[in-house]
């Protein structure tokens, strides 16, 4: 019966409504229709009509084959029509051939030909259509759907110069406060529609406080509000809430979703980025700063251009704002101009869609479908970015960030790197000179000690431990070498004979050298070949473990020294047998080259620059003397000794090391030296491991170029060079040819420049989006042809021209909004608005809102107590050192915080659980609108996560020991969750479950009962639509 | 929103996108199973038989792409690591690392001559899913989803069954710019299965209360409108995830199964992970009116992707060989496998050639793959397309990603050239501006 009235009234609504169309006229069929900026007579052909013809039915009847000599592509054709004669009687769809045919009722005469049809509502849409008379401009369908041309551009709404249009005065207007209402009531007026009333206090406190923070406000903060009488009350809470930190996270966030922002790269491997925090921060602040919009924008296109001019404390912004270009999903799995182009597709595609609304991407392969974008303007763009360098975050083949941007100005660079090297070749030398004295008093030290323990060998045996040897070795006091410059001059050497390849020496150092830590290595051994006649070899070996992985490699036969220069055999000098030769060695771990002496008593041969062996892996552990080398042949004899492998430079061949002399109190000096040089190493490592300056993940100037068009998209197949300049159609300008920079700067002062009419509307649109959940264009990031024309286009000027005029504040904007009726309206129905309007397009009410996943979270942490208010540092991603992450082994993380939404790791390939769950921005593309989803999924979470109970279980602590009695404490409840005061009948519901709940948990077996029921009444305010939603 | 949409709206007279909605024409099937071998299957050794390349074994040729560069590169042909054999009536080939499926090969479509642009894993994947390599796009289940809603709306109609994130991780399955709700529902094998779906609370009759309270709350709330689909939609939500409470663990209830059929599936006593429960479960959740399952074998790691050696096939195939034989069979006698489309593909297939002739495993091949279909209205029993001699290049009948896309549309009733959704100024398609039905080989 009641279903019966209602559909009664619907039905009773629509009759009116026709017999007021009769009246009112055109503007109100438009409205019904769902069409509310069209004006014109051909809007149902444009917006219905034409798409389905251009689809379905002039590839076949148009210009080039008008089969059966039927032409669709312009009124004059379709009126003459083809052998059936003309397809439309206007007014009379059931005598049109051409709604028989479509709806496919007679075989032989059914259109669109085979499987293809017209859906119901296409043939619904032609159908009335031809009923109201067919019409349709008399021009050529298929040309007019050709792109804007620049000329038909400068007409369009976007691309419109911007001007300050005037506030509508209507004289009946009782309703309006402000200039915003004014825009407002007219329209609303000119479709029949009226306001609802104004919402109250308690409704508008929390709607402003979401708004401007993303928190709920507390019942304090309610109640000051409440009792404020002062008419100004409400702009009083505005400025309040503009002023709070909290205000820069929500306002920044909303930015972030534009920018694409992620805390990982983005390819593959997802590679983690340790300073993207520092470009989220950097947003964040501007907002709270309330930076001008229009400096917002050119520092994070040309921040490290205009920072050149600037103070230390600025230029470390200015840098860190240059990390919106950078931040977008990365495709590279190295360094590489072969995957670059798909790095400046993001960039332009960004640039595009964030600050002008534009869809440039589509110009990539060939020029944009419908807006005035040619791929020339795209390669012009690219230009700029191809001569800019940017920061390396990580990838597959080349693990290791690189080109980050440091945070302060070159020359300061240039002076801490000169400090730096100073205070470390300080510390080598400290660590040198302390070593010798150690060497002095220890025999047993590595480097300069007595010949790595050769000196407690047994005369006349093998080499044992720490040594490892097979074969004929022998120690032998005539195997000493004359060379006293590395160990002091001993008692013996080692003799090895000859035998198998596989037979010799080795000596595994303990710890091993590390390129890591270890730029340069230094190695020294004395050989003698034996006197024999035999063509053989021997080799010497440094690398790691046994041939595991090799640094250097030498080969010696009776005449000639080869050493190993990458993969090849070189020979270095011819020797002699029974000739002792000392080889130094200095690794460069870095640049991975060698270089050093080969010394007899009286003469050297120095060699440098060799390569170490390819593939090499940087560790330098283990040293041996086998029969492997150049060439094939018998193994020789030879003597060794003095072998030595440091981090400190070896003494020069004609040093004397003096035996070490052991005196009373020498362990003890022994033991203070030691700790010494450990202090003064690990001072070095810490130096050696930190960046000169602090970095950030952002961009730098590089090689101007500009770039060739690429065919279709393919960075393989060029085209044209293009100059590199602004869009033409905001005025095409140009980098100066002789300009030696990327062309940012400029770039960056094009899309703010005032004339650009583009930057102002993009986000005063945006602004008024994130206040109202829907912009007045609907599209916000298509400003284009084929995005949604404005509701209000008056409006939408007034608010870029009010930003611009006001040193483009957006907390102005914020005030001048908010201040509005419309603003301030409830979000209650309207039976008559509802038919006319239903989605509140014209704002005959104020949306409501679903909380967002930050809000939300952040909401529950908050009336929990349980939200960490502080600003959190950098996320605590693995040492850098350790990252070897693949496509295969993806860098993945869920890092725990109770600290707001806005700063979680936002993970680009494997999205936060959470906030995926919830609908945040994608990172991966710049998000204008965010998806509103609501799944069964997000119910489970809300019923059944760890997360919420823990929430719930806090929030019901927290009532329990403000207020004593029930009934308090449930409104206390309403009043932190909800904001609200319970009705009568919530507050029965309430006490009904409460008594209910807990003598059944107690039947549960859950305890007292009593907790759990107000932890269960916790959950069901958390979750709850009053509490989810926003009005 | 798109004409499509608004059809579908008049339709079902709701704006729920997940309510189950009509396909553009007759539809041949209801759901689909989509099969998803990670790391790149080598044709040459499952399902494209190649008599010269076991002739011409080590002969050199000259290849014109070689780790995704081209060029004019020497290469040695390699022959098939495996034997092969006909089977059943139309005398498939299939290799020895098929056992189990060559018994079902009369119910099989073989397309041997796939191919598709990409040779990189992260885009090769994209594009098996989305029909684009570069670009953020909607999976395939996302567009099935969109396209015809669900009838079970205590499960959710796009379900992912996968032990570990593949190439691309959860871009493999997202919806991107279609709505949220069609987005694969990711399910890791194992003990629990559907995130948060145990409740927290003592007793089921607690749990109610709680909802009932909530309810209460919401609809004094919600007596104040008329007509608010979001708030409807969160309300109705929670009803669902109840639902889905009883639902979910039920349809992941393997001891409801006979010893019999887990014996068809090669799934051992205890068992709660592995192929063979991620098949039998993709047979429980299309039988409760899931719209579309996806498995995945494996993951980004220890998968086909056999660069070093071939031999690794053989653990890989065993593990999927007998569960996807016994899904089909199950399928089958069930009376279930007309009305199911089965798909197995992988993101490209391998070398048919090598560095030197001894070399033993095989690189990315982009131009030449084999996938297969079974069930759902396609003719079993066939071997569409031919690659040429040695299997390099899809020669005859060739198909690539975005054909299989617009079959598999097809065989739902969906149109892929009207599929659409509007997004920032264009309409999109799964299947971009490309994609054929593969008429020939539906029944």
């Amino acid at each position: 019966m009641k279903r019966d009235k209602s559909e009664f009234s619907k039905i009773l609504n629509m009759y009116l409504l026709r017999m007021q169309v009769k009246t009112i006229g055109l503007v109100l069929i438009m409205s019904l229709t769902g069409i509310l900026s069209a004006q014109s007579e051909f809007d149902q052909f444009e917006k219905n009509i034409r798409p389905i013809f251009l689809k379905h039915c002039v590839q076949c009847h148009g210009e080039d084959k008008a089969e059966s000599d039927l032409r669709l592509d312009a009124p004059e054709f379709w009126e003459i029509g083809g052998i059936s004669g003309p397809p439309i009687v206007a007014g009379q769809p059931e005598k049109s051939l051409l709604l028989l045919a479509i709806k496919k009722t007679k075989p032989d005469f059914a259109m669109p030909p085979g499987e293809k049809s017209l859906t119901p509502s296409e043939i619904e849409n032609i159908s009335n259509w031809i009923r109201t008379g067919a019409k349709a401009p008399r021009t050529n369908l298929a040309a007019t759907d050709k792109r804007l041309d620049l000329d038909e551009a400068s007409a369009f709404w976007s691309f419109k110069l911007l001007k300050r249009p005037g506030v509508p005065v209507n004289k009946q207007d009782r309703w309006s406060r402000t200039p915003i209402d004014q825009f407002i009531f007219n329209t609303l007026r000119a479709s029949n529609l009226t306001p609802v009333s104004d919402t109250d206090k308690c409704t508008l406190i929390r709607r402003a406080t979401f708004d401007l923070t993303g928190l709920p406000p507390t019942p304090e903060e309610i109640n000051d509000f409440l009792e404020d009488n002062d008419p100004l009350a409400f702009q009083t809470l505005v400025n309040r809430l503009l002023s709070t930190s909290s205000y820069g996270e929500r306002w920044g966030r909303h930015w972030l979703d534009v920018a694409r922002y992620a805390d990982t790269a983005g390819d593959g491997s997802d590679y983690p980025v340790r300073e993207a925090y520092k470009y989220r921060d950097w947003v964040i602040n501007a907002f709270h700063k309330d930076k001008p919009y229009d400096e917002f924008i050119r520092e994070q296109i040309a921040g490290d251009i205009l920072a050149a001019d600037t103070t230390q404390a600025v230029y470390r912004d200015l840098v860190t704002a240059t990390g919106f270009l950078a931040i977008g999903k990365r495709y590279g799995y190295k360094q590489s101009p072969d995957y670059q182009h798909l790095d400046f597709a993001d960039v332009i595609d960004s640039v595009g869609r964030s600050i002008l609304g534009l869809s440039l991407g589509c110009a990539r392969c060939h020029d944009h479908k419908y807006d005035p974008i040619s791929a020339e303007d795209y390669y012009a763009l690219y230009g700029i970015f191809e001569s800019t360098v940017w920061a390396f975050p990580g990838g597959e083949e080349q693990k290791r960030p690189a080109d980050f941007p440091a945070l302060v100005p070159p020359e300061e660079i240039e002076r801490l790197e000169v400090a730096r090297e100073d205070r470390l070749s300080n510390l080598r030398r400290q660590i040198q000179q302390l070593g010798l004295q150690r060497s002095q008093l220890d025999g047993q030290r590595d480097t300069g000690g007595l010949d790595l323990g050769m000196e407690r060998q047994d005369l006349g045996r093998s080499l044992k431990q720490p040594w490892v040897s097979s074969g004929a070795v022998e120690i032998r006091q005539d195997a000493q070498s004359p060379f006293a410059n590395v160990h002091s001059k001993g008692t013996r050497g080692v003799r090895i004979g000859t035998g198998p390849k596989t037979d010799g020496i080795r000596y595994v150092f303990e710890p091993g050298l590390t390129a890591k830590n270890d730029k340069k290595m230094y190695f020294n051994i004395d050989f003698r070949t034996g006197a024999g006649t035999e063509d053989g070899v021997y080799r010497i070996y440094l690398g790691q473990g046994v041939v595991q992985s090799i640094a250097v490699e030498f080969s010696i036969s009776r005449d000639s020294f080869m050493l190993k220069h990458g993969t090849e055999w070189e020979l270095l000098q011819k020797i002699k047998t029974n000739q002792w030769y000392s080889l130094q060695v200095e690794i460069d771990s870095v640049s991975r080259t060698y270089s050093g002496t080969l010394a007899t008593l009286t003469a050297q041969t120095r060699f440098k620059a060799k390569n170490t062996v390819p593939g090499w892996n940087g560790i330098a552990n283990c040293f041996i003397c086998d029969g492997f080398g150049h060439k094939e042949g018998p193994v020789l004899v030879r003597d060794i000794d003095n072998i030595a492998l440091t981090t400190t430079p070896l003494n020069a061949i004609e040093q004397v090391i003096e035996p070490p002399t052991k005196t009373a109190g020498s362990e003890e000096q022994l033991a203070i030296l030691r700790q010494s040089i450990d202090a003064l190493k690990e001072e070095q490592q810490n130096i050696e491991s930190t960046a000169v300056s602090e970095v950030a993940y952002g961009v730098s100037e590089g090689k101007p170029v500009n770039s060739h068009i690429q065919l279709r998209g393919e960075p393989e197949k060029l085209g044209d060079q293009i100059p590199r300049r602004f869009l033409e159609v905001l005025g095409g300008k140009q980098v100066p040819a002789a300009y030696t920079g990327s062309g940012r700067l400029q770039l960056a002062q094009w899309l703010t420049d005032p004339s650009n009419p583009l930057t102002a509307r993009v986000i005063a649109n945006r602004v008024w989006q994130w206040h109202f959940g829907s912009g007045l264009v609907t599209t916000p990031s298509d400003f284009g042809y084929r995005g949604e024309q404005p509701t209000h286009p008056a409006l939408l000027d007034w608010l870029a021209m009010e930003l611009i005029e006001n040193n483009w504040s957006i907390k102005h904007l914020h005030r001048v909004i908010m201040k509005s009726r419309v603003y301030q309206l409830s979000s209650e129905d309207s039976p008559e608005a509802m038919v006319l309007d239903p989605e509140n397009k014209l704002l005959w009410r104020y949306s409501r809102r679903p909380l967002d996943a930050e809000s939300m979270r952040d909401a529950m942490l908050a009336v929990s107590g349980n939200l960490d208010r502080s600003v959190p540092g950098a996320h605590p991603f693995p040492d850098v050192n350790t990252w070897n992450f693949s496509i295969h082994q993806p860098f993945h993380a869920v890092y725990g915080s109770n600290h707001r939404s806005v700063y979680l790791m936002q993970q680009r390939n494997r999205r936060h659980p959470y906030l995926e769950l919830f609908d945040s921005a994608d990172p991966n593309v710049s998000i204008g609108k965010r998806q509103q989803t609501v799944t069964p999924t997000q119910a489970l979470f809300l019923m059944n996560s760890e997360f919420v109970h823990a929430q719930a279980h806090m929030l019901a602590h927290r009532i329990a020991i403000t207020v004593a009695d029930r009934t308090e404490r449930i409104k206390y409840a309403f009043a932190v969750v909800h904001g609200s005061i319970p009705s009568t009948a919530e507050l029965q519901s309430a006490n009904r479950f409460l008594e209910e709940y807990s003598s059944e948990a107690v039947k549960a077996g859950a305890g007292d009962g009593l907790k759990e029921a107000w932890q269960a009444f916790a959950r069901v305010l958390l979750t709850s639509n009053s509490f989810l939603f926003v009005d | 929103m798109t004409a499509f949409a608004e059809m579908c709206n008049q339709v079902s007279g709701q704006d729920d996108p997940l309510s189950a909605r009509r396909s553009h024409f007759s539809a041949k099937a209801d759901r689909v199973i989509f099969i998803y071998a990670t790391g790149g299957v080598s044709h040459v050794d499952t399902f494209d038989y190649k008599p010269s390349l076991i002739k011409d074994h080590g002969k050199s040729i000259l290849a014109s792409r070689w780790l995704n560069k081209s060029g004019e590169f020497e290469r040695f042909l390699i022959k098939p690591h495996w034997g092969f054999q006909q089977y059943g009536e139309n005398g498939i080939w299939v290799s020895d690392l098929f056992p189990h499926l060559s018994d079902v090969i009369d119910d099989v479509c073989v397309l041997n001559a796939m191919h598709c642009d990409s040779d990189g894993h992260d885009k090769g994947t994209l594009a098996a899913h989305t029909g684009s390599a570069q670009f953020a796009r909607p999976s395939v289940g996302s567009w099935v989803s969109y396209g015809l809603g669900t009838v079970n709306q205590n499960l959710p109609s796009f379900m992912v069954l996968a032990p570990h994130a593949p190439y691309a991780g959860a871009q493999t399955w997202g919806s991107d710019f279609l709505p949220g709700c069609h987005q694969g529902t990711h399910v890791v094998p194992g003990a629990d299965p559907i995130k948060n779906i145990q409740p927290r609370v003592a007793s089921k009759r607690l749990q109610t209360m709680e909802l009932g309270l909530l309810r209460t709350l919401n609809e004094t709330k919600q007596s104040e409108r008329l007509n608010d689909a979001a708030v409807n939609a969160r309300i109705r939500s929670f009803e669902t995830a109840f639902g889905m409470q009883s639902a979910a663990p039920e349809a992941f209830d393997i001891t409801q199964e006979d010893q019999r059929t887990l014996e068809m599936y090669g799934i051992t006593a205890g068992d709660r992970s592995g192929f063979g429960w991620q098949c039998l479960m993709a047979r429980r959740l299309v039988e409760r009116g899931v719209r579309f399952v996806e498995l995945i074998d494996v993951g980004s790691n220890s998968n086909w992707d056999s660069h070093g050696n071939m031999a690794d096939h053989e653990r890989l195939a065993k593990n999927v060989d007998k569960p996807m034989a016994g899904l089909i069979s199950d399928l089958k006698r069930r009376g279930m496998l007309e009305r199911t489309l089965v798909v197995w593909t992988t993101e490209f297939g391998r070398t048919p050639f090598n560095m030197s002739p001894t070399h033993a495993g095989r690189e990315h091949h982009n131009f030449c793959f084999t996938s297969w279909m079974a069930g759902g209205g396609v003719k079993g029993g066939l071997s569409y397309g031919v690659s040429d001699e040695y299997g390099i290049m899809a020669t005859e009948d060739s198909a690539h990603t975005h054909d299989l896309h617009a079959t598999i549309l097809h065989q739902l009733g969906l149109d892929h050239e009207r599929l659409t959704f509007r997004h920032a100024g264009r309409d999109f398609r799964l299947t971009d501006v490309h994609g054929n039905v593969l008429h020939d080989v539906l029944q």
